[in-house]
């Protein structure tokens, strides 16, 4: 059966924590849809609690929507998809009692790799990285820009057609955010893979995505979303044309009122608590 | 946590903690009235309820009692004098710290039970070698508690008070003091528990008094019933102790 | 003149200076002191000066049983620990694994809290003045920092390592097998090397009640004959056997340790 253009389907997807009455409740996404197209690297941007990341997480199968569906490859997801998903996310998912090299092999063993495949494909994706020097370190011998590397060696060496990307820089200094982005549109580049990639970053954004959608405030649903035509890998020099303004203006207009929206509502909370 | 959720839990594990007891009990009764394990070995229930009355009534259990809790009074605080005095007079500076700390931390790591003999041989099978023991062994809680909880007192602290003209006796009181006492007392509170379990432990291996050794003597005697009713007797007055030193811990700290 | 006493004070401090050498001469003064105050102060039938225990050390060996109470007491103790691991870590497992953990942690901590000394008698007259009293009474004040130990690391480990196994496909038995288990082993070690000490303490107070035999009765011995150079021989080497055995599991937990950062 041929691949269809549309890589993941997310139709009509809502979500909610808790019921209606609980001091807990949140709507998380509003109804949303959104098709992504085979080989883009899509941007998820909007203000924090606008859902982003849940919608990631539900994309990726570790939640269920509270209503509509989700279909990868014209299949629905009804839990992880290990060969066909891999996840990089933003605090440290690396094992500390691992060295990177066996972080990475034990990925692939969890997804069912045979044992000589694991060893080349871990030599592969970590000398892809950087570090190959580093093989044998622990992660808390590592900086965090290291560990990310560490952590998207181990996504790449899953092999999988998407791969879902939670503010894998978030925690890490703007320098090393820069370096990182940098490196992560080469290896892209060469890759081909889908990309869904949550960012707080509007430079971020536009320098890595072909596409960037636009949250509103919670609860989120795709408010917009803005086109960037330009040839991957992106050459650090875009940051600096014209067309990188433009596009970062726009989006920043977009995104403007929602996060407003977003921290007045959070204090109106805080004062009813 | 919130605060309702958290003593909706405490009162669950209270009441498993009881029904787990209750539990043990239906047990220990099945064993002995249906299950036919002997009765010197293990009595009856009901056969131990009659001695614990007796033993509670008849005030037996009074100079045992007495002596287990003099010696456990005078251990205590000969283990404060020595443990406090000199934990704070070694957290005066970095260097005694560094030097003595991890010396007492590895001679804690002794079983102290080990010195008994020689404190037996020294003072002899009475109160005076359980006093020893008591306060050999709660002096390292509290003077390894004194240490860190003095030593540690924000260099910030100390300077801020210093700029504003402090004297020694008003930084004693009104900063170390203050910034020591939760550290400080909760290793009383080790101590003193420790002090008990050492002292009942050296009257059951060798004493001629105190409720110990009163255990150890029905053990001897084949008294198993009375023996049991000076377990659940002793069993009670640890918690009790442990109770109310646990409330006045936390009395302190909340201060 | 002026250089020497400089030079005499730079090399001054820096002897003292090494807090490890003043700690060492802390430990040999003290020695001193007892063998100056046991040697001329004390009546020699209740105080022996350092040299006088080391030179009867060959006598506390030849004295027959001795050794073999030693031995004895020494397997006892092995025994004693293998089991309380044991129980101890099974039993953790299963506590930290389960979803009605909190139904069996209260009553866990209330038998930790429980002062066991008092059941010693009643357990020798059950048992007997046999090894198996002391290993039992051993391994019941073992088990349970080891369990206790074992539940907590496997409690808390980070959310999202488990969330990232499951992302990659990881059953339940492999997150078991390559997530939590090798996240508690420093936990489970700390849990040992306290289990330890709750191990030596039962054996040896066990030991020490029954007087009939083993190391309880050379200590009576001893005792009642006012020997103290044999009596503080044989403690000084139980004391050695513990000190040794501490520092052995303090060294592996460190090892087991590593990648640990908080």
């Amino acid at each position: 059966m041929a691949k269809s253009d549309v890589a993941v389907r997310i139709r009509d997807v809502s979500h909610q924590f808790g019921e209606p009455g609980d001091a807990r409740f949140v709507q998380a996404l509003q109804r949303t849809s959104l098709d992504i197209r085979r080989g883009e690297l899509i941007c998820l941007i909007g203000p924090s609690g606008c859902g982003k990341s849940t919608l990631l997480n539900i994309i990726g199968g570790l939640l269920a929507p509270t209503t509509g569906t989700i279909e990868v490859d014209a299949k629905p997801v009804r839990g992880p998809l290990p060969h066909d998903i891999a996840f990089v996310f933003q605090e440290n998912a690396l094992f500390p009692w691992c060295t990177v090299k066996e972080n990475v092999m034990l990925g692939m063993r969890f997804q069912g790799v045979s044992r000589t495949e694991q060893e080349k494909r871990a030599r592969d994706a970590l000398a892809a990285v950087g570090l190959n020097d580093f093989m044998a370190h622990h992660p808390a011998q590592l900086s965090g820009g290291m560990r990310q590397r560490a952590a998207l060696a181990r996504a790449l060496s899953l092999q999988t057609d998407i791969l879902l990307m939670d503010e894998p820089f978030g925690a890490l200094d703007e320098q090393t955010r820069i370096v990182l982005g940098e490196d992560l549109s080469v290896l892209l580049a060469r890759a081909a893979k889908t990309i869904v990639f949550v960012t707080h970053s509007l430079g971020e954004a536009v320098f890595l995505a072909d596409r960037v959608a636009v949250f509103s405030a919670r609860p989120g649903m795709v408010k917009a979303s803005i086109d960037i035509d330009e040839p991957h890998p992106r050459k650090p020099s875009f940051v600096t044309t014209e067309k990188f303004s433009d596009l970062r203006n726009k989006l920043y207009g977009l995104l403007h009122d929602e996060i407003r929206k977003s921290v007045e509502s959070a204090a109106v909370t805080e004062l009813n608590a | 946590m919130s605060a309702p959720r958290k003593q909706h839990e405490k009162l669950l594990s209270r009441g498993l903690q009881f029904s787990f007891l209750l539990a043990l009990l239906l047990v220990w009764y099945l064993a002995t009235a249906r299950w036919g394990v002997s009765r010197i070995l293990l009595p009856a229930p009901a056969t131990v309820w009659r001695e614990l009355d007796d033993v509670l009534r008849s005030g037996e259990f009074l100079p045992h009692l007495r002596v287990t809790l003099i010696e456990l009074a005078s251990a205590f605080a000969i283990a404060c004098t020595f443990g406090l005095g000199s934990g704070y007079l070694i957290s005066r500076t970095r260097y005694a710290m560094a030097v003595f700390e991890p010396l007492l931390a590895s001679i804690y790591s002794v079983p102290m039970i080990l010195l008994l003999p020689l404190y037996v041989l020294f003072f002899g099978l009475g109160s005076g070698s359980k006093i020893a023991l008591g306060a050999t062994v709660s002096f390292f809680p509290i003077v390894l508690s004194t240490i860190a909880g003095f030593g540690s007192v924000e260099r910030i602290f100390v300077t801020s008070a210093r700029s504003m003209g402090a004297s020694n006796a008003q930084m004693f009181r009104y900063v170390l003091l203050p910034a020591a006492l939760p550290v400080v007392v909760t290793g009383l509170r080790m101590g003193f528990t420790i002090a008990l379990l050492a002292i009942l432990g050296s009257e059951t291996i060798a004493s001629f008094a105190g409720l110990g050794h009163k255990i150890a003597q029905l053990a001897e005697a084949m008294e198993t019933a009375r023996m049991f009713a000076y377990i659940a007797f002793a069993v009670a007055i640890v918690a009790i102790l442990n109770i109310i030193t646990t409330a006045l811990e936390r009395r302190v700290k909340l201060q | 003149m002026k250089e020497n006493s400089q030079r005499n004070a730079v090399v001054w401090r820096m002897l003292i200076g090494r807090v490890g050498v003043a700690r060492l001469a802390a430990v040999v003064a003290a020695l001193l002191f007892w063998e100056v105050a046991a040697r001329y102060r004390v009546d020699p039938q209740f105080l022996s000066p350092p040299s006088r225990i080391v030179l009867a050390m060959p006598s506390l060996f030849e004295t027959p049983g001795v050794p073999a109470a030693l031995w004895t007491a020494f397997w006892e103790f092995g025994v004693a620990f293998v089991i309380a691991v044991a129980i101890g870590l099974p039993v953790g497992l299963a506590i930290g694994l389960s979803q009605s953990r909190q139904s069996f942690m209260p009553i866990v901590l209330l038998l930790y809290g429980m002062p066991q000394i008092v059941i010693l008698p009643l357990l020798v007259l059950w048992l007997g003045i046999g090894p198996l009293s002391k290993i039992t009474f051993g391994a019941s004040h073992g088990v349970f920092p080891i369990s206790i130990a074992v539940v907590a690391g496997v409690q808390n480990i980070q959310p999202i390592l488990m969330v990232a196994a499951q992302s990659m496909g990881a059953r339940r038995w492999q997150i078991f097998r390559w997530v939590i288990f090798p996240h508690m082993i420093p936990s489970f070690f700390a849990g040992m090397r306290l289990g330890m000490a709750g191990v030596l303490l039962g054996v040896l107070l066990a030991e020490l009640y029954v007087s009939a035999a083993g190391i309880g009765y050379f200590t009576l011995m001893f005792t009642q004959s006012f020997d103290p150079s044999r009596l503080l021989g044989l403690i000084a080497v139980l004391a050695v056997m513990a000190i040794a055995l501490n520092v052995a599991l303090r060294r592996a937990e460190l090892h087991f340790a590593r990648w640990r950062t908080d």
